[in-house]
């Protein structure tokens, strides 16, 4: 989990399978450096309910900030708990598919862009980054 | 015709629809629980973590067990999740013929002990294993299809 040092209006929490959610922050703070309000859970050694907690637990301190939950892969685990996990809270949105240059996007323009701009424009970053590389 | 029976505290999820899924091609997935069943939500939200081409009942145990009985999915490739070890007793309690069941996911949580990678039990769990080991069911330990079988008959008595 990262510490606060950087102001934003929007939180992000990566949940996925195995370690890849701590690499994917470790690698997006190694490319544009130290992040504040992004956060690590990794689900497949933990309960569904230590997972669930795991993300009220940083939804509860969010402080009135909007929330983005990435999650690995559509109808996973990870995917599932995190949907539960947010059910009825306002100002929170679940995104699959997550990768690299989706979070990348994120840390650079989660200050810039309303939070449904933000949204659309990670799906779209988020595609646009799968293709064949033809030169 | 039932071509998995599988405890999996996740139910619908990636190491089902793909592990197992890309294996067995199942026609359906049946998932038998109460709680689930009981809320509509809850059915959606498994509901949508099924690959679009497989069928998905979501059932009480009382109808999971009437519907297989009644032999209206002997012609599909089924694969039957519970979410917990009591639920095979249940099935079994309602005319449910089980000789053998996979081990695949039940996670570590408070006061469940580690009986391997993926399956720990807590102390009810671990009689109610003891009890289909009583009544002749192999208890396959195994999160997906190509990892080694252990078998738990030996290691919850």
């Amino acid at each position: 989990m990262s510490n606060e040092q950087q102001s934003t209006d929007v939180a992000g929490i990566i949940v996925t399978h195995g370690r890849l959610a701590e690499e994917l922050l470790r690698t997006v703070e190694l490319i544009i450096g130290p992040q504040g309000n992004l956060y690590a859970i990794s689900g497949s050694d933990l309960c569904d309910e230590n997972v669930i907690g795991g993300i009220r637990e940083i939804i509860g301190r969010r402080g009135g900030k909007q929330v983005l939950v990435f999650v690995d892969y559509f109808g996973g685990s990870c995917c599932i708990n995190s949907v539960r996990a947010v059910e009825g809270e306002e100002g929170i949105k679940v995104m699959s598919g997550v990768n690299l240059p989706v979070l990348l996007a994120f840390a650079t323009k989660r200050g810039a862009l309303p939070f449904d701009e933000l949204v659309d424009h990670l799906v779209r970053r988020g595609r646009e980054s799968v293709k064949v590389i033809a030169l | 015709m039932i071509s998995l029976f599988r405890i999996d505290d996740r139910l619908i999820h990636g190491q089902v629809v793909l592990g197992w899924g890309s294996v067995l091609k199942p026609d359906r997935i049946l998932v038998a629980d109460d709680e689930v069943a009981s809320n509509e939500w809850e059915r959606r939200l498994y509901a949508s973590a099924a690959p679009a081409e497989v069928k998905v009942s979501i059932l009480s145990l009382v109808d999971a067990a009437r519907q297989l009985k009644s032999g209206i999915f002997d012609s599909e490739r089924v694969m039957l999740l519970v979410r917990h070890p009591k639920s095979v007793i249940a099935l079994m309690d309602l005319g449910l013929a089980v000789s053998e069941v996979n081990v695949g996911g039940l996670h570590y949580r408070e006061g469940r002990e580690k009986v391997l990678e993926h399956v720990y039990l807590d102390a009810e769990e671990r009689t109610v294993m003891r009890e289909l080991v009583k009544r002749g069911v192999a208890l396959d330990g195994r999160a997906l299809p190509g990892s080694r079988s252990v078998m738990l008959n030996s290691l919850v008595v």
